[in-house]
Parts: C-alpha cells; structure tokens; sequence
C-alpha cells in the first residue's frame, strides 16, 4: 500500500485556486515537495492526508479515494506546519492519546517505540509547553509515525531545528524511505531537499511545475543553455580553444574576489561540449583542474521554473 | 574652438559610515517623551487618529469658554463653575480621552513586540516608561490645563479681578498635574495589561466609569447611614475623587465632592494613596516590561 | 579591537544552565553561531547587549565590558530580531528613522541615514506605504535596516533568512555579505543552516547545550580534500579500469568515481585518458568538507 496518486486535481477556495490541475503520482522512497510561498504546497498535502476534498480530479492512495476514508487514515500519518499543540499535556501523553485514537492493538509500546525513534524519551514526561520549537517537532513526527503508516506526510519539517536535530531527521527519513514507505516533505531549504530527496515535485502558484530528478531536469531544461565553470593552468587560452567548438555559445574570465580565475562557458549542445572539453585540453596541454556544472544545482533549476 | 573640459562625474553613494553626535540615553528619553505627547493628539500619524483627541479637546474646551462668555455677558461677578469642580465635572471627556488614547501609547510596543528593538538600544527598560508615562501625564495636562486656563482668561476678560482669580486657578492648576499623574498611571497599566486590539480601550473607559460609578453609589448609601467619615473616605474609590480630595485637604480648595477627605488623617491618607498609585504605576510598567527582549 | 570576548561566561537561572563556561574570542568579518539550543542563544545575545548580567565570568563586546558599559555597547550594535516586530500601520520610513532616532542620532541625521539606508537594503516606492502590507522579504529588510541605521560596529542578526523562500534567502545572504565587505561592518549571524553559513562567513562558532564546540574559520572547514569526483557520460566502468592501470587508485560510488589525487600530474592523466575513451567529462572536481560534517561526526560518536 504505498502509492499515492493525484489525478488533474484542483482545490479552489471562492476566487482563489490554490491547486490548479495537478497531476501526480508518489512511490516509495522520499519525495520533496518545492515551491515558493503560496504555491498551494500546504493544500495539496491536507487533501493527501484525506483532510480536504479536492473540489477536481481525485486523490487516492493504492485506487482507494483517500477523503474521509477512516481506513485510509491508518496508513497516513501527517505532520503540518502549524504549531499549535495541546500546551497542557507530556509528550508521553499525547503521542499514547494518538496511539489510542488510532485503536492499535498495543498503544503504550507503539508510543513507546515512536518516542525513541524521535528521541525524545528523555523529554517525555515534561509538558509541551516547556518543549523548544526543535522538541514540537519531534514529538508531532512521534505522533505521525506511532501507527507506523506506509504513507508519511511533512510540511515544513525542519523548520526551527538546529543541525544535529536536522542530521537525524534526515536519516530518519531516509531508513523510512528505504523501508519501502512513500515519504513527501515539504520544504524551502533547497540544500536539504537535495540531500534527501531522490525525486522532487515542484510546485508554482498552484501548477505541477516539474517532477524527477533534479538533475534529469536540468537536463531537460534544453532550451537554457548550461552554464558550466572551468579552472585550469590557462584560462585565456582554454576559453579560445572552446568558443571555436560549436558546442559553446560563450566564454567568459571570471576573476574571483580571491584572486582566483574561471572560466566560465556556456553550453548550447550539453553533450558535444561534455566530450569536447577533455578533448580540446588534451591536444592543448592545457592542464584541467576543475570541471562542474554551475547551474545544476537544485537552487538553480528550481530559479528557472519559478520565473518561467 | 572650445576647449574640451571634463563635465562627467560618477559620485559615490556607497554605505557611508556615521561619524556625527550620538546623543545619549537623555536626549532619547527626551525624544520618545516629545514622540509621545505628539502621538497622544494625533499628531505625526494619520489624519484619522487626530479625530478623537482634538474632539475631546474641543469638547474640553467648550463649557470654559461658554462660561467666559456668559459670565462676561451677563456681568456675574464670579464664575458660575469653579475652577476646582472643572475636571471632576468633565471626568467623563477626559476618561474617554484616556481609553482613546493610553492604549496607542502603550500597547501597540507590546502587541507587535516592537519593545526588543526599544531595548537593544542605549534607552533602559526604566528610562522607557518614564518617557512613555511622561508623555502620556504630559497630554493629560493639556487636555486639563487648557481649559481651566481659558476659564481665567474669560474670568479676566470679563473684568473680574486677577486677585480673586489666582488662588483657586492654581489650585485647579495643582489638581490638573494630579490628575495628569495619577490618570496616567492607571490608564497605562490597564493598556500594558490588554494588549489585544480594541480591548484596552474598552478596558480603560470601563475601569474608570465603573470605579466613578462605584465611588458615586458607595458614598450615596453611606450618606443613608449617617456616617460621615466613611462617606469621606468613599472618595478613595475613584482616582477622580481621590485627586479632588487632595486637592480640597492639601491645597484648601472646597471639595467638589461632598465634605472631602474627613479631617486631617483623612488628607494624609489621600496623599499617600496618591503617591503610591502614581509610584505603584510606574513600578508595574517597569515590571510589565521586563521580558520584553526576547 | 576584538569584537566579542567572553572569559569563562556562565549563566545559571536556578537548575538550568543556559550558558556554561564559555570563552571564545570572534574576530572581525562576518561569523555564524550555530547553536543546539534557543535558550541558550537568546541568553548569550542578552548578555552581549549588557540586558542580562552573568552568573560567572565576563564578556566584552567591541572593547566594551558588558557589565559596566551596557548602554554604550548598545549604541553601538545593531540587533535585528528573529520574530516579527513591525507595526502594521507605520511606513518603513517613519519607522527606521523613529529608530534612528531611538539610538541616539539627532532628527536631521537620522532622516538621511534612513533614507541611504533604506536604499542599500533594497527598498525604494514601497518604503511609504504602511507596513502592514508587506512581504516576508520586506520586512526583512526593514528589521535589518533599522539594526543598520546608526552605523553600528557590529551587527547582531538572529536567524535573518527565516522564512523566505530560496530567491529571498539568496538575496538577504548576498546583502549580508555585503554589509560585511562593502559596508564594513562586522556581523554574527544565527542559522541553523551550515549551507547558508558556508556562503557567508569567514568564522563560526558552534555552542552545544550553552557550551563552546568548535571555533574555526569557515575555510579551515571547507578545505579540499585529497579526494578528486569525477562523473563521465557513458560507462564508469571501463574509465575505473584504465585509470586503475595507470596506477591510480580509484573508488567507485555509483556513478561517481572518487581518485586520490597523488600529485597534480593525476589531473593529466584523468584528463587524458577520458579523451582517449572518447568519454565525456560531466564534471571533475576536488571534494571539500562540509560545515556540517562538525555535526555528522559529533553525531556518530554520541551514537557510540
């Protein structure tokens, strides 16, 4: 039970369509889900979680539409962005008060079990209100995953902690994913996206702008030139040697604020140039020391579908 | 031939650095306190915000210069209000005034937490309410003062002598500094109290009218008792009838309400109520402030 | 002048200790804190500005005792907060130079730097209208410049980037770098983000439960290592084997291949016998380490 699919789906709200003909589909593994502030990242994860209807299209999990269906909500488990908690209560008791809700055959030890997984077994006895944002967290994620769903849900997870409590949280979501279970986080901090995410989905103003690879993507991205940059024993006379092969469109000499110098070059025909580059220093003598695509990055491509 | 002169420039207008006068936790006391005042009328905000202080003003002002006129008029020789009676009788204008006013003075810095940014600067927590309830006493004795002024120079103008004028003038003129003092106080602390929009007024007007309405029936049903000395000490219940009491004991005018304060322990303990909740005030401002940075 | 001293700086508030023995020294430029805790991160800055005195120990900020010279150090630092503080019904404007004036500047001056300032920062038409109508970014931006607005010696930001999508991020980063080389002003930046940190500073202090962890300079921590990756279009497996026939010794990840290089004459070698293949070189690049391997490899040993 672990793929989720959303077929032409919209949500609109009076006038505004926060989601606008979505087409999606979500196996196991980790999937980030991008996109600027209000591109309706936040609707689209309530209506997987079964929390809202879609006002078009279907969402269903496994074929099974997912809105309003009890049955479904065992194998989701959701943690939203909001924060507001029940202040008064341990975090022992309120992950065993969701363990119970959820009617699982042992309540204490799956809570038992969630907390250490999030590793808050040492804070569980105190209040939530004493809890740090970080501590909030975990203890929403103990929440989420305490009936072990094959399906997990987070909006905005990492906000507010710090970078070991991140670390974990990254590998914690990698052994889920790698457990076969169909993980979607939301997120703004691209660095992390690409360190988790094997796939992406990205989304702009309500529209599925690009899913996959993020580098798969770049590639697609045919009709932008890449941008690559270069350093090597002689920039000037690499940079001639380049812009004479038809793989290239420009050349410029960088000069850092260090002092150091690049070559950076823009790339019309992505293979020809891969292959000309070794090629053309070789016969050259000119020495390579570093070779990497400036543009690949996630920020990169991510820059490109917004503006687009 | 002309001569080829150079006539392109390109200036520098990159981050300049700031070498002039940094003037110290006094002159910033000393701004915020101007700022303040200023704010209490409206002035240096929106058109919108000057409605209601400059209405209440107006409605101050009117029955001092109504009075000038009549009394010039018809050729009273003295006033037919006093000039003692004046706030007690316009409480109500000035209470409004207070609820309009003391939460946009207080509790727009606690509402959206502006108050780290007062902090991270030389001005100290102390330093920041005295400025603040200054400015705020400050408006409160315009609004005051203003009319009984205006009252004198009607006094004046229709040919009753200074002689006569003066002493019950700077009596009121005692009593406005009072009540400047004292209102403020309270106001503030029920505004820093209520942060949420709409609620400090309500909160202001309500405490003040209910503590005058308080004072008015106490003292009404002690009068059925017979007991003077309480009926006298009913006068503590709301700051107006507190203020007019010390102004009746200490400074010798007559009461406005009533016999006043009864006897002389009766003045010292309106005296000391009034130092304490005017102390008192300042001190829970400072309190009020104390985790404001973070 | 040292920026910010501490000597053995402990806060206590009863039980718990928020700040424990800490002594480091920043140096001027741009420096990030990282730090494991909130409270103890609000804690230390309080006691910079001279607003909280120290249970043990003592602190300096730009030469200045924070226990003796408190409003002094205030005049003279900028502290943009990470929550929101801006009333809604004041133009950006009005505001920065109320606070201009707030740190002492006389009404002239204050008018001027406000406006230059409000400039450098990226605001221009919007800066009259009420605030209450701006976006994530904008406010941003005033907070900043009301923290900018007095010339500070030294700029305090507590999380600067916090909720701004990734162009935002970009653009609130490159201004806080500018602001340490252009504008000469030194700056400690809180972020829980390493990638931000990396761009941006030439320092970082790490704090770990009110305890110093790690006090390098930024390139100490991104060093190269003697790792080269290489990513070829086309099959890995027959480069690993002619590589490895020259005698280099080669690792393969997948895609990748990681070389150690020997000496700089590896570059020629990869370089000629990808051409030689017929190969094409995606990318070859010396592997840096990464500010959050300080994390990484706390993490494995508390895993122990």
């Amino acid at each position: 039970m672990s793929t989720l699919e959303l077929e032409e789906v919209s949500r609109w709200f009076g006038n505004v369509v926060a989601v606008n003909d979505v087409t999606m589909r979500l196996g196991p593994g980790v999937t980030g889900l991008l996109g600027p502030n209000g591109a309706g990242k936040s609707t689209l994860i309530n209506m997987m979680a079964g929390f809202l209807a879609p006002s078009a299209g279907t969402v269903t999990l496994d074929g099974r539409p997912l809105y309003r269906d009890p049955e479904i909500y065992r194998e989701v488990g959701l943690v939203p962005e909001r924060e507001e908690m029940y202040d008064a209560l341990t975090g022992w008791s309120f992950v065993l008060a969701n363990a119970r809700l959820h009617k699982l055959a042992d309540p204490e030890e799956a809570a038992r079990r969630a907390i250490a997984t999030v590793e808050m077994a040492d804070a569980q006895d105190r209040d939530i209100r004493t809890y740090s944002k970080g501590m909030r967290q975990r203890i929403k994620m103990a929440t989420a995953i305490v009936h072990d769903p094959t399906v997990l849900l987070l909006d905005e997870p990492f906000n507010g902690m710090d970078p070991r409590q991140r670390l974990h949280l990254m590998e914690l979501l990698h052994e889920l994913g790698d457990q076969g279970r169909t993980i979607l986080f939301s997120s703004h901090i691209l660095e992390e996206v690409e360190q988790i995410a094997g796939r992406i989905e990205v989304m702009v103003a309500g529209r599925h702008a690009a899913s996959g690879d993020f580098r798969e993507i770049r590639r697609l991205m045919t009709q932008r030139p890449h941008q690559y940059t270069i350093r090597s024993t002689d920039d000037r006379s690499l940079a001639s040697l380049l812009i004479a092969d038809a793989s290239t469109s420009g050349v410029e000499l960088v000069t850092d604020s260090t002092g150091g110098s690049t070559v950076q070059v823009q790339a019309t025909d992505f293979s020809a140039f891969i292959h000309a580059v070794p090629r053309v220093a070789s016969r050259g003598g000119i020495r390579l020391l570093e070779v990497r695509p400036a543009d690949e990055s996630l920020e990169s491509v991510f820059s490109y579908l917004v503006s687009r | 031939m002309s001569e080829a002169t150079p006539t392109g420039a390109i200036h520098d207008i990159g981050y300049r650095h700031y070498d002039g006068p940094r003037l110290g936790a006094s002159y910033i006391r000393r701004s915020l306190f101007l700022e303040t005042l200023r704010g209490a009328f409206g002035l240096g905000r929106s058109g919108r915000s000057k409605i209601m202080p400059f209405l209440l003003l107006s409605l101050m002002v009117l029955p001092a210069v109504v009075v000038g006129i009549v009394t010039g008029y018809f050729g009273f020789d003295e006033l037919p209000m006093g000039y003692t009676e004046y706030v007690v009788n316009m409480q109500v204008a000035v209470t409004v005034f207070l609820g309009a006013q003391a939460p946009a003075v207080m509790s727009r810095d606690l509402r959206f937490r502006v108050a780290p940014l007062y902090f991270s600067r030389p001005l100290s927590r102390q330093q920041y309410v005295q400025a603040k309830y200054g400015g705020m006493a400050a408006a409160l004795l315009i609004l005051t003062g203003l009319p009984l002024t205006l009252l004198l120079a009607g006094a004046l103008l229709a040919e009753l002598p200074l002689g006569d004028q003066l002493p019950d003038y700077l009596r009121s003129m005692g009593g406005a500094v009072l009540y400047a003092l004292v209102l403020a106080g309270v106001g503030l602390v029920v505004a820093a109290m209520t942060p949420r929009r709409g609620v400090g007024v309500a909160a202001v007007v309500g405490v003040l009218l209910v503590l005058s309405g308080l004072q008015g029936a106490v003292r009404a049903m002690a009068g059925e008792f017979g007991n003077d000395t309480f009926s006298g000490y009913t006068g503590l219940l709301s700051p107006y009838t507190l203020v007019d009491g010390v102004v009746a004991g200490v400074l010798g005018a007559d009461s406005s309400v009533g016999d006043g304060p009864p006897g002389a322990l009766g003045v010292v303990v309106f005296a000391v109520v009034v130092i304490l909740l005017v102390v008192g005030s300042y001190a829970a401002l400072v309190a009020r402030y104390r985790k404001a940075l973070s | 002048m040292s920026l910010i001293r501490t000597d053995g700086l402990t806060k206590r508030f009863g039980p718990v200790t928020a700040v424990e023995e800490l002594t480091v020294e920043v140096a001027a430029g741009v420096t990030g804190l990282v730090g494991a805790n909130g409270a103890g991160k609000s804690t230390l800055l309080k006691i910079l500005l001279g607003l909280l005195p120290a249970t043990e120990g003592s602190a300096s900020v730009l030469d200045l005792d924070v226990a003796r010279e408190g409003p002094a150090i205030r005049e003279r630092v900028g502290y943009m907060p990470e929550h929101d503080c801006l009333p809604p019904d004041v133009s950006a404007t009005e505001f920065v130079v109320h606070m201009a004036r707030m740190s002492g500047l006389p009404a002239t001056s204050a008018r001027e730097r406000a406006a230059d300032i409000l400039r450098h920062v990226g605001l221009y038409e919007e800066r009259y209208r009420p605030m209450g109508g701006y976006s994530t970014g904008m406010r941003q931006r005033v907070k900043l410049a009301q923290a900018l607005v007095h010339d500070p010696g030294l700029a305090l930001l507590d999380e600067p980037t916090n909720g701004l999508d990734p162009a935002g991020r970009d653009d609130m980063l490159e201004l806080i770098r500018r602001i340490g080389t252009e504008f000469g002003i030194s700056v400690v930046v809180t972020s829980h983000l390493l990638g931000e940190l990396e761009r941006v500073c030439d320092g970082i202090v790490v704090i770990d439960g009110g305890r110093l962890l790690q006090h390098t300079t930024t390139a100490s921590v991104t060093a190269e290592t003697a790792l080269l990756r290489i990513e070829v279009d086309g099959d890995p497996a027959v480069l690993t084997t002619r590589l490895t026939e020259t005698g280099i010794v080669v690792r393969r990840d997948g895609a990748l291949l990681h070389v150690d290089v020997a000496d700089d004459t590896t570059y020629d070698v990869v370089r000629d016998v990808v051409a030689d293949l017929g190969l094409g070189l995606v990318r070859m690049e010396r592997e840096r380490h990464r500010m959050t391997e300080i994390f990484t490899d706390e993490a494995k040993g508390a895993h122990v």
